[in-house]
């Protein structure tokens, strides 16, 4: 199954990223929100910590649903899904592969979210950088596994980002607020609880919603449309 | 034809006059609370809304499990009258809150583990609710909203506790080891609940019936534009 996994995520990352407009709407759309939100500082004035890192993470979230948005709707055009449906794959490795291939893209955006959120939100990196990098990680692990199970979910259905936007976000909530809790604290507001606390919800988190993936994605990608 | 059961309707007007008689429970039987005053009485509301809510959404798991693995309509349509009941009463239970936080905390709205649970499951639900709204093939529309239902209840224990980890004022009324609560204002309590709960059956179990019946409905003009 690893096999046809990565195969599924090569060939998502080799249409996104060479084909069309590849990654450029996801980012701009995120970069947008980051210059939006320093309209709200006075001339000299800085956002807060936990400000900067809610914007960090709403820039992250928004890309990640055009992210799948955009996996899944490779295959909507001449029925590939069929074609992708009858190949020897199991279902479960095309969610894997698509949220593989929508992890490292998210993590490519986010790679360029974070010095937009030193320039325009005017911030520093205080903290040590191991268990933000872990955070990081770990959100971006659940954010994909659940993207990708509920990607599927708006296929063949028109306005799917909006759809796939109010199902998504509130289900992401108890990962943005480790991802936010942890970005506070590295962009200099520090808790005395840590980054501990966090990490174990972001791990529960992508327990879950793996297991869950795994299990329940085979219901949802079908060939009707 | 098979006559409708008057059962639910029993249900609903047994849970309405038994809701009334809690209103003497309610203010002349438990006392008024010394800091909030007459205030505090809203939680007699709150408390069953806020309750029955989260077990409608448990029954939207329940639900969901069942139609993934037998494929029942029916276990589809309970799902959406759960829903549909859920959503109704997390509302009336923000509703509630919110004028209850105003008055003891001195805000209208406070990140609080339990407030923010039941705003996130509000919009998990009423997220759900629109995915049935749709119109994509009926089977399909069932399938998809079967996974929701699963994972939105599986998320609803992490909003709970990130939301503890975030910051918590909320009056623990029931696990604290005083009782948080008078014995006359915990038996209120649960009458309310009590009362509460019977109307909440009668009125999920009309609204599965309009569910069935409209299917019923629907299944019949089909046959008929096919003949």
């Amino acid at each position: 199954m690893l096999r046809l996994t990565l195969a599924v995520a090569r060939k998502d990352l080799s249409l996104t990223l060479w084909r069309g407009n590849g990654l450029m709407q996801a980012l701009l759309l995120g970069l947008l929100i980051f210059f939006v939100f320093s309209l709200s500082q006075e001339v000299g004035e800085n956002l807060s910590p936990q400000s900067a890192a809610a914007v960090f993470w709403l820039s992250s979230t928004f890309c990640q649903v055009l992210i799948f948005n955009q996996l899944y709707a490779l295959e909507e055009v001449n029925n590939s899904r069929l074609g992708l449906l009858l190949s020897p794959a199991p279902i479960p490795a095309v969610w894997l592969g698509k949220a593989i291939a929508g992890f490292i893209l998210l993590l490519f955006a986010q790679l360029l979210f974070l010095p937009a959120a030193v320039v325009f939100l005017g911030q520093s990196l205080h903290g040590p950088l191991p268990p933000a990098v872990a955070i990081l990680l770990l959100a971006d692990t659940g954010m994909c596994a659940l993207g990708s199970l509920l990607g599927a979910l708006a296929q063949g259905q028109a306005a799917r980002e909006s759809l796939l936007s109010i199902v998504l976000f509130p289900l992401l909530t108890p990962l943005l607020l480790a991802g936010i809790g942890v970005g506070a604290q590295i962009f200099g507001n520090p808790s005395p609880n840590g980054p501990g606390a966090w990490m174990g919800i972001a791990c529960a988190f992508d327990a879950i919603f793996l297991a869950t993936g795994l299990l329940l994605f085979s219901f949802i990608y079908a060939g009707e449309e | 034809m098979r006559s409708l059961s008057i059962v639910p309707a029993m249900l609903v007007l047994s849970g309405s006059l038994t809701f009334a008689c809690c209103q003497w429970l309610i203010y002349s039987y438990a006392p008024t609370e010394a800091t909030m005053g007459l205030t505090q009485k809203i939680f007699y509301i709150h408390l069953p809304l806020a309750w029955w809510a989260l077990f409608s959404f448990f029954l939207v798991f329940v639900g969901s499990v069942s139609y993934l693995l037998k494929r029942a309509p029916g276990a589809d349509r309970l799902c959406a009258a759960a829903a549909e009941t859920g959503v109704l009463l997390s509302g009336l239970a923000l509703v509630t809150g919110t004028l209850w936080a105003r008055k003891a905390w001195g805000v209208w709205w406070t990140w609080d583990p339990r407030l923010t649970t039941t705003l996130i499951m509000w919009f998990i639900y009423a997220g759900y609710l629109v995915l049935r709204g749709l119109n994509p093939p009926p089977q399909r529309k069932s399938l998809v909203c079967a996974v929701v239902g699963i994972a939105a209840f599986l998320d609803v224990p992490l909003v709970f506790v990130s939301a503890r980890i975030w910051r918590s004022i909320h009056p623990a009324v029931f696990a604290a080891k005083d009782g948080g609560l008078e014995p006359e204002m915990k038996l209120t309590a649960l009458g309310c609940v009590v009362s509460f709960g019977l109307f909440w059956a009668g009125l999920l179990w009309l609204r599965k019936r309009q569910l069935d019946l409209r299917d019923r409905l629907d299944t019949l003009a089909s046959a008929a534009q096919q003949q």
